[in-house]
């Protein structure tokens, strides 16, 4: 696609579903007013990992927006739990749906475990709206191709495409 | 075990379902979008208020806890962390980055950590402290040079007895 058609594409976001799981009441009440502000007409929400795998199930989500630490109460699982089954679990029902991150985890360690996980897109918290719907914007319309290698299923981690001269080093698969 | 990587090529689902060149928002916003978009966040600031003066109990109830019953101080110990992580998220989005610093002090000394030793303990409480000064005076910004010495005393003191 050339640069200037790429200037002149919109986004529908009354035609995604989001999930959003956020235990902190506030920010997640934050994240859906941004998102109805979006035209966003679909929003579950979630405050743990089970309430999160639950609506993940029934299918009907396009995107998750997570934060790392869930509820107090569910200790046991965090929100790279989820990112992990939804890549990962065989019940998963998009195993390549964009995840956005969105966490107060934001230092460099986190970002790097984030992206081990699977995570599309990292947004550290505090954050502004533009950055949160630059990430989201990215996650929709330009999706990564995706890698399995090792015990890693999800978005390519490498950032740039570099020109490569040499052998061919990449196996490219027809499907998963 | 897979050994070779092995691509796929991206899910153009998404695209398909939103991405058109007449409805909807451009992938870069326009000036006017963002400001309404930020009129949300502001709009929620006496909410965000609220919200912390709760989180701030909270870390009080937390530290009484941790200091008077050696059973649950785990539990509680847990809870300084999770409230002083979301504080952390939530001050800079509000216009209060010296308190998304201050809990980001309190969340990094405390992160390891077992039962606090009795100076561990004060320095818990005066980041605490710290909190409450600066929601207790509404200091926006990153705070004046007393606030910053603060924060950096602070912190100097959780390097030195964090282990």
């Amino acid at each position: 696609m050339s640069e200037d058609m790429a200037d002149h594409e919109r986004i529908d976001f009354s035609k995604i579903s989001f999930l959003v799981v956020e235990p902190n009441r506030l920010m997640g009440q934050m994240v859906r007013d941004v998102l109805q502000m979006l035209d966003v007409q679909y929003i579950d929400r979630a405050r743990d990992f089970e309430t999160a795998v639950n609506v993940l199930r029934m299918g009907r989500t396009d995107i998750m927006i997570t934060e790392w630490a869930l509820s107090q109460e569910k200790l046991g699982r965090n929100g790279m739990d989820i990112v992990h089954w939804v890549r990962n679990d065989g019940g998963s029902p998009n195993r390549m749906m964009p995840i956005v991150m969105m966490t107060a985890n934001s230092e460099e360690e986190y970002v790097c475990r984030a992206r081990d996980c699977g995570v599309s897109e990292f947004v550290a918290k505090p954050y502004t709206v533009n950055g949160f719907y630059t990430r989201l914007a990215s996650a929709i319309a330009r999706p990564r191709q995706f890698v399995r290698i090792g015990e890693y299923f999800g978005p390519d981690r490498r950032r740039r495409r570099l020109d490569w001269a040499g052998p061919e080093r990449r196996i490219m698969a027809d499907a998963i | 075990m897979t050994k070779k990587p092995v691509f796929m090529p991206p899910s153009q689902e998404l695209r398909r379902k939103a991405v058109n060149f007449k409805k909807g928002f451009k992938l870069k916003l326009e000036p006017e979008e963002i400001k309404k978009l930020e009129a949300v966040v502001e709009k929620a600031t006496d909410q965000f208020t609220v919200e912390v003066a709760d989180k701030l109990r909270g870390l009080r109830v937390a530290l009484n806890d941790v200091a008077h019953s050696q059973i649950g101080a785990d539990q509680a110990m847990q809870a300084i962390r999770t409230i002083s992580l979301e504080i952390k998220g939530m001050g800079g989005m509000f216009k209060y980055p010296l308190l998304t610093a201050f809990a980001k002090s309190l969340n990094d000394f405390t992160r390891d950590m077992g039962v606090p030793t009795p100076i561990q303990l004060d320095i818990i409480a005066a980041q605490i402290d710290a909190l409450y000064v600066v929601m207790g005076n509404r200091i926006q910004g990153s705070g004046s040079k007393i606030e910053m010495q603060l924060l950096s005393a602070l912190e100097e003191a959780a390097r030195k007895y964090r282990h």
